[in-house]
């Protein structure tokens, strides 16, 4: 089986695993970084949303051959204690409900928010769209972003 | 792990219920009961609901499940508002199952504050009241002389303090009273003020361990290929190029099972990893024979729906008068039809199970733990005390957990193998095997006497029950009937309602919302149809047969339920006052009114909605204004939260959710085909919260059912109006702002 040097968290891992398993189940699996979240695998929901170098991605699309050399951010990552300011955001505004998809919708808020400090509101229906939540705290995700942008741009 | 996990169920001794109030009273089996030195005790331990450590820390035991409906929040505040706690020095744990009364972990129905409110308060009141008798002795003064205050007890004479930490050992030793007295709800200083989840922070670093989370020494990871029709078995399966794929260990098929769940036969693939299960069973080769019911369709549901309206409903469910005296004189009818639906939570449904000889360890969300241990206990041949439940956090449930198909299917494949197996529903596998929310049919018709009053009511609703499914069709009530059987609020002289059961090769299950939403859409609709033929005021309509009625009971026992037409005629006024009802409108904008009660959780909600017309059949969202009366309200925050969502839900089966049947087989597979109310689609809301002291209701599910009505009444009033849902089926389109 094949060996891929991982940089997660800028911790750096070497898992052994199938060049096609989506980083996903490395992630949950073989690393037991069970905060980015399965919710379809078909990049229909968002719920496994990291950073990839940077950007948004879907890691349930990203298989783990194509993951080396890449500086990899999962929910674990983006704050030792929930510190981020979007983490610090979605706090104040008390978003989650089940809180499953939650981590997916503030990886994607968090790469939106390093491209574009002051992204408008069109960007931010667009963006946020990708990440679906069953529960409904659409309203909440909103004020969150808000609150976020309003901590960065201080 | 298993003795030792077994074992841990009878850690803890319960005293029984007497007469629904509290349990209370049970200590720890191996501690003496007096003369504890302080050394000896971990924390103190009044009951099953509250531990509190030597910090001072307290943590409440919750024993409803979380889903996101908030109970992690609401409990704790219950029982820290009569500890006299700050409520940051609380936090919540899932209380371990096997330490309540049974029945007591199930959570549906919005029942969790309205259960267990009083015994959460007494369960505080006497942690309390323990706390005080312990300083008290400290002091050697009269307990009256004692008052709690801000997790510390204060001497009134001297007004020196002790903190509760320091208590822990001397209470612990104390003995459980009876009896105790509870505030007075005009001092609640926590109760109704709003607060923030309990675990938030845990949820926000990814920290929460969800079913699908958990891992265990040496687990694998099953995925399976279930029969396409339901109660179809296994022919033969070739697995010989799945066994091929590295990491898979080994493949095994499960018989399915009858009622009450309706497990699909299957073939699991396990392996050491889900990408690996997922890539095998992609190989597997299966003949499956599906039976005789293996040619069943919507379109043909929904014929039989129509051709069977026609005929008297096979079950009459609530008659008042005599409705034959009015027939055809001045009758408007209508239909009105809703399909199946998914309950398409984010996590997919899954499932840890271990077997070792003859005891079975599970880990998993479960709304209702018990149902689903006796039920494994039956079918896959356990005694019920080797049988031990993890409960785990759940990525939304809705109904959906109440089923625990999932559970068998995995304990199924753990009896195949020695090791602790995750069963893992892929999204497809979620959409494609649900127990679905029931497809359903109305035919309703009204007449109005010579001044335009309603004079008589006909509603017959047919559908594909539910009871059928958990309980066989010989059941004897299949009626899916609340909001249009006894309870029926609108005072009407003359009324015949009914119910046709019509059986369908698909799962069934609970839905959020349940046959209060099912039934409400046609009844909002049709009462604001008649207002409008009859050139009425659909708001004054409706008032003139809500306001000045008394409450009354829904049957004769004892435990009926109460409908107050006052109560629902007060949040639909004040919807319509909020969003102007009388005021005039801008040009191409409509509003529609709905309201209700969600008559078993003592709730009541309705809704207003402003739509902007932009072309016969598009429209946009302008407004949506609601009001709920849930009596007293624990966390107004928590209660914000669930009218939120349920907004988004409503809004998604209003307008384009859909679950549709070919060769009995569900077409939808995904989020692409069964699509969800997106960020960009979510319409503003206002809530406005009515004052009330009557009892606390539940509201997980009451901010949905007059969504679908209300938009539709809005759509009406702009000239057409949708009687299908989802609405997107009759041509209609939206746009977001």
């Amino acid at each position: 089986m094949p060996s891929f040097k991982l940089n997660v968290n800028n911790t750096a891992y070497t898992v052994d695993a199938e060049a096609d398993m989506p980083l996903l189940w490395v992630l949950r699996d073989l690393l037991n970084l069970t905060g980015t979240k399965y919710g379809c695998g078909v990049a229909s929901c968002g719920a496994c949303t990291v950073m990839i170098d940077g950007n948004a991605a879907y890691a349930c699309q990203r298989p783990v051959g194509t993951c080396v050399n890449k500086k990899i951010t999962t929910i674990e990552g983006l704050s030792a204690d929930g510190s981020h300011p979007v983490q610090k955001a979605w706090q104040k505004a008390g978003v989650p409900q089940c809180g499953y998809c939650q981590p997916g919708q503030m990886m994607a808020a968090a790469a939106m928010l390093e491209k574009n400090k002051k992204p408008s509101e069109e960007t931010i229906a667009e963006v946020m769209s990708n990440n679906l939540c069953r529960c409904g705290t659409y309203h909440r995700i909103k004020k969150a972003i808000h609150i976020a942008i309003e901590d960065i741009n201080q | 792990m298993q003795k030792e996990t077994i074992n841990r169920r009878h850690f803890i001794k319960l005293s029984s219920f007497t007469s629904g109030s509290l349990v209370i009273g049970f200590m720890l089996p191996g501690l003496p009961a007096l003369a504890l030195s302080p050394a000896d005790c971990e924390f103190f331990q009044p009951s099953a609901y509250l531990k509190i450590d030597k910090s001072g820390k307290v943590t409440v035991l919750v024993g409803k499940q979380e889903s996101g409906q908030g109970v992690d929040t609401a409990f704790p505040m219950i029982v820290a508002e009569e500890l006299d706690v700050d409520f940051k020095d609380v936090k919540s744990e899932i209380a371990p199952y096997g330490t309540l009364k049974e029945g007591e972990h199930d959570t549906g129905g919005s029942q969790s504050v309205m259960t267990m409110y009083d015994s959460l308060r007494k369960a505080g009141a006497i942690a309390k009241a323990m706390l005080i008798s312990a300083a008290a002795k400290v002091w050697n003064i009269k307990e009256t002389s004692c008052a709690a205050d801000k997790g510390e007890v204060v001497n009134t004479i001297t007004m020196q303090r002790i903190k509760y930490g320091e208590l822990v050992c001397q209470a612990a030793a104390l003995p459980v009273p009876k009896d105790v007295t509870l505030k007075n709800p005009k001092d609640f200083k926590l109760i109704g003020k709003a607060e923030k989840r309990s675990n938030l922070n845990d949820i926000l670093t990814g920290k929460t361990k969800y079913g699908l989370d958990i891992k265990l020494d040496g687990m694998l990871f099953a995925v399976a290929e279930r029969c396409p029709v339901l109660g179809g078995t296994l022919v033969s399966v070739d697995d010989a190029a799945a066994k091929k794929v590295p990491g898979v260990i080994k493949v095994v098929s499960y018989k399915g099972t009858g009622a009450p769940m309706h497990v699909r036969a299957g073939v699991a693939v396990i392996a050491t990893n889900t990408w690996a299960a997922i890539k095998a069973r992609k190989l597997l080769n299966i003949t499956w024979d599906e039976g005789s019911k293996n040619n069943e369709s919507t379109e043909e549901l929904f014929k039989t729906f129509a051709a069977k309206a026609k005929t008297k409903p096979a079950i009459e469910v609530f008659k008042k008068g005599d409705v034959s005296s009015f027939a055809n004189k001045n009758e408007i009818t209508a239909t009105y039809a809703q399909p199946f639906l998914a309950h398409a939570t984010i996590e997919p449904v899954n499932f840890v199970a271990a077997v070792n000889g003859d005891a079975c360890e599970l880990w998993g969300g479960l709304q209702l733990p018990d149902w689903t241990v006796n039920t494994i206990a039956k079918e896959c041949n356990f005694k019920k005390e080797k049988i031990k439940v993890n409960l785990t956090a759940m990525g939304g449930a809705f109904g959906r957990r109440l089923h625990f198909d999932f559970a068998i299917e995995a304990v199924r494949i753990a009896q195949q193998i020695d090791k602790p197996v995750k069963l893992i529903w892929e999204r497809a596998d979620d959409i494609r095997f649900q127990p679905y929310r029931p497809a359903n049919y109305h035919l309703l018709k009204a007449s109005t006497d010579d001044k335009g009053h309603l004079a008589a009511w006909q509603h017959h609703v047919l559908g594909t029950p539910v009871a059928y499914m958990t309980e066989g069709p010989n059941t004897k009530h299949p009626e899916e009937m609340d909001g249009a059987d006894k309870g029926f609020c609108y005072a009407v002289p003359n009324i015949l309602t009914g119910y046709t059961p019509v059986d369908f090769n698909i799962n069934r299950g609970w839905l959020r919302s349940v046959d209060i939403c099912v039934n409400t859409f046609p009844v909002e609709s049709f009462i604001d149809e008649i207002a409008q033929q009859q050139h009425k005021d659909p708001l004054d309509f409706r008032l003139a047969m809500l306001e000045n009625k008394p409450d009354f009971k829904t049957g004769d026992d004892p435990g009926a339920m109460t409908q107050s037409p006052a109560r629902i005629a007060a949040v639909l006024k004040k919807v319509a006052e909020k969003i102007g009802w009388k005021e005039a409108r801008k040009p191409n904008h409509f509003i529609g009114l709905a309201t209700h009660s969600f008559i078993f959780a003592k709730s009541y909600a309705a809704h207003a909605i402003e739509i902007e017309l932009l072309a016969p059949k598009k429209f946009k969202i302008t407004r949506v204004v609601a009001a709920i009366d849930c009596g007293l309200v624990i966390n107004p925050d928590g209660l914000l939260n669930q009218m939120e969502g349920g907004l988004a839900f409503a809004l998604t089966q209003t307008l384009k959710g859909e679950i549709t049947v070919a060769n009995s087989r569900v077409v939808e597979d995904g989020f692409f085909s069964y699509e969800l109310l997106t960020y960009a689609e979510m319409p503003p809301l206002e809530i406005y919260i009515i004052d009330s002291k009557e009892e606390p209701g539940g509201v997980g599910e009451v901010g949905l059912s007059t969504v679908a009505p209300a938009l539709c009444n809005a759509l009406a009033a702009a000239g057409n109006r949708p009687r299908n849902l989802p609405i997107r089926n009759e041509g209609f389109s939206w746009v977001y702002a």
